[in-house]
């Protein structure tokens, strides 16, 4: 086994991720993988931009300092860019820590720079999430669309368009469509 | 099996081009510099990892205080070359391949603001403080927020500066 992943593609850490060589992971200090995540080429990982202003809140300083954390069964696509958000906040610049849920899926050429984004989203192709987003659990986002910062996507969405709208309620079955479990396999 | 070279040390630009890098700028060791016009970065200018500026049609010259993120184009189109003014942001994979862009432009995903995803078409001149938005529709922009971008932008860049290590030897030829 270990010769075979010597020549593939993807390097597999303890916890089943896979990440390409080929992909762009700039300050991996900072970056937590849940585990089970598929990170493919070319994806940039913005671990650098972390906070440079110490937390309000008495974390222990381990945690303080994870610009992203990324949960269980997600999938980077080709080209996708994750950066953390910024702003000023009491007059100081700073960037600040992007969560992203399990069974996520980031389609080809997006930017995420979302505060937060829950467990079974799946985001298509060529879309921007603005700045300090939230997008809650379950949310579908079609491909091409532009998200506006500090926009809050609530549970079971469609979202189209530019700027971003919720056009369509998703179905109860919904969750079930958005796992990812079967695509980590594929790999 | 030997331990192979990481993508980013085999992947040296084709042909480096002439630099004349600001001291006062910062870039990362991983943004690709290529062509064979020269490219001049002004002070306090960042540019993040894996950015490409290619000067093989003609120069490139970037003012001072700008942003150029990680994974856009700068690319010019004829021997004119491209001027980037002074606080230009240019955000994630935009691609720019004018002649010129003046003070105080945001190019997210051009004083004007290109909103993710819009298009300039060819030979097309946008005006000053014009936004483009949505499915490249576009107003102009009467809120006279320049300073306080200007603030942002400032405070962006110091704390950018923290952020990534600066590597101008690695451009030097």
């Amino acid at each position: 086994m270990p010769a075979k992943q010597a020549k593939g593609e993807y390097i597999e850490t303890d916890t089943g991720n896979k990440v390409s060589r080929k992909s762009i992971i700039v300050g991996s200090q900072n970056i937590i993988l849940g585990g089970k995540t598929i990170i493919q080429a070319e994806c940039t990982v913005r671990g650098d931009l972390r906070r440079t202003i110490p937390s309000s809140s008495s974390s222990s300083s381990n945690s303080a300092n994870v610009a992203i954390a990324i949960g269980r069964y997600c999938f980077l696509s080709r080209s996708s860019i994750l950066r953390p958000p910024c702003k000023i906040l009491k007059g100081q610049f700073s960037y600040y820590p992007m969560k992203i849920g399990d069974h996520v899926f980031v389609g080809e050429g997006s930017v995420v720079e979302a505060a937060a984004v829950g467990n079974r989203v799946t985001i298509g192709k060529n879309c921007v999430i603005g700045k300090f987003s939230i997008i809650k659990d379950c949310v579908r986002i079609e491909d091409g669309t532009v998200i506006a910062p500090n926009t809050v996507i609530p549970t079971f969405s469609l979202v189209r368009g530019r700027p971003g709208l919720v056009v369509e309620e998703l179905a109860e079955t919904a969750p079930e469509k958005l796992d990812l479990k079967q695509l980590y396999r594929m790999i | 099996m030997p331990p192979r070279t990481r993508p980013s040390a085999s992947t040296e630009p084709v042909s480096k081009s002439p630099v004349d890098l600001h001291p006062a700028c910062v870039i990362d060791g991983t943004a690709q510099l290529t062509g064979t016009y020269l490219i001049r970065v002004g002070a306090n200018t960042i540019i993040h990892p894996k950015a490409r500026l290619n000067s093989s049609n003609g120069p490139i010259t970037i003012g001072e205080s700008c942003i150029i993120s990680e994974r856009c184009m700068l690319q010019a189109a004829d021997t004119n070359g491209l001027v980037v003014g002074d606080a230009v942001s240019i955000e994630c994979n935009a691609v720019v391949e004018g002649r010129e862009v003046k003070e105080g432009t945001d190019v997210e995903v051009g004083n004007c603001k290109l909103c993710p995803m819009t298009e300039v078409a060819e030979q097309e001149v946008v005006p000053d403080y014009t936004v483009m938005y949505g499915y490249s529709e576009r107003r102009i922009d009467a809120s006279g927020s320049e300073g306080a971008r200007r603030k942002f932008l400032d405070k962006h860049i110091e704390a950018l500066k923290a952020l990534i290590v600066s590597n101008p030897a690695k451009f030097k030829a």
